[in-house]
């Protein structure tokens, strides 16, 4: 009787393990999809791995071989001839907002001329350049002196006008570069500073041209206590 | 009652089987063989039953045995890149079929023993009428 009870326990428990066993088998198979890589056997993942492996080698290479060649084209673009120019138009140009260079456009010839009663003074000069700047001067020039950031217009003894501590004397020939339409409307406007100049008695005349040459300045601009603001530069950007 | 608690185990199995979670593909080709390596032992338990020398004992080690040493092979032919399993499956797919073959011939001859029967039972009451 013991034995039976054992036969029939055991062999109720091997059918219910076989058919467990079975059973997930089956749903496993049902369930695997075989593209997927949780399910992918060991084998396959590893020749994936190995053919993934390779394109990243290949990839870097070209990667090292784009990279080398970028450092190539930089440092011919330091030491070339394109670089070169590229620095030596931005030299020009700074050089032609500083006044280093000859330049010449339209614009207005303002002559101012002494008279018998009165001299022309430097402020009548300083306005002058005030007027043309304000009017969109490029470059101006005062008997050839040409008008910089640092240009001083002074008077010395009553009697001598300097500028650029160089000595000018009447008539004075102011040219200025910019567009002629607007120099000759800012300057005639009724009340502006022809109008000013001539109840003050002076002698003022001015010239409209198309092709005014004004001189570059010859004296140096250095710079000895400015320095560039690399903070606020960095802030800005 | 025997057969009332293989009925049981295979409903319960069944049950759990089917609530268990998938298994990853690469474990469930030794599962396939173990489940081979035990259908091998229950046909041969059968076909023992039916020969008449049947013993609990050799059953159960047969069951977990030949589960346990098929998928140590299987995974030992994985190490060695040769497929085992298919030696493995070839052999218990096999002995399944003898084994089947004895459980079909016993029924079978003890059919016709019962038709043979029947029918001198037949010819028995024909001629006692």
């Amino acid at each position: 009787m013991k034995a039976k009870i054992t036969l029939i326990i055991c062999i109720g428990c091997t059918a219910l393990i076989l058919t467990a066993v079975m059973f997930t088998q089956f749903k496993t198979v049902d369930q695997t999809d075989i593209t997927a890589i949780e399910t992918m056997r060991e084998a396959e993942l590893r020749t994936e791995l190995a053919s993934w492996k390779t394109k990243y080698e290949d990839i870097e290479t070209k990667i090292e071989e784009r990279d080398s060649k970028i450092n190539e084209y930089k440092q011919e673009l330091n030491n070339g001839a394109n670089s070169l120019k590229i620095l030596e138009d931005e030299v020009k140009e700074a050089e032609g907002y500083l006044g280093y260079t000859d330049v010449e456009g339209e614009g207005i010839v303002v002559t101012l001329k002494d008279t018998d009663i009165y001299n022309i003074e430097n402020y009548e000069l300083l306005k002058l350049v005030n007027e043309l700047n304000i009017a969109g001067a490029e470059a101006i020039s005062i008997n050839d002196q040409r008008v910089v950031s640092g240009t001083d217009i002074t008077l010395v003894n009553n009697r001598i006008i300097l500028v650029n501590t160089k000595k000018v004397s009447g008539p004075y020939i102011v040219k200025a570069i910019g567009d002629k339409k607007y120099f000759e409307s800012a300057l005639t406007i009724k009340g502006g500073y022809i109008d000013e100049v001539k109840a003050s008695g002076r002698d003022v005349e001015y010239k409209v041209e198309d092709n005014i040459v004004i001189p570059a300045y010859d004296g140096e601009l250095e710079f000895k206590y400015a320095k560039e603001n690399v903070k606020e530069k960095e802030v800005k950007e | 009652m025997l057969y009332i608690s293989i009925i049981l185990g295979c409903i319960i199995g069944a049950l759990i089987g089917i609530n268990a979670p998938v298994i990853s593909y690469t474990y469930s080709s030794y599962l396939s063989i173990a489940i081979i390596a035990a259908l091998d032992t229950v046909f041969g338990g059968i076909a023992s039953v039916v020969k008449g020398n049947f013993d609990l004992k050799i059953f159960l080690s047969g069951f977990f045995g030949n589960s346990i040493l098929s998928i140590a092979l299987t995974y030992l032919g994985n190490k060695l890149n040769v497929d085992i399993y298919l030696a493995a499956i070839v052999v218990f797919v096999g002995r399944m079929f003898t084994n089947l073959a004895i459980i079909r011939r016993y029924y079978l001859e003890k059919w016709i023993q019962f038709t043979e029967k029947m029918k001198e039972n037949k010819t028995k009451v024909e001629e006692s009428e």
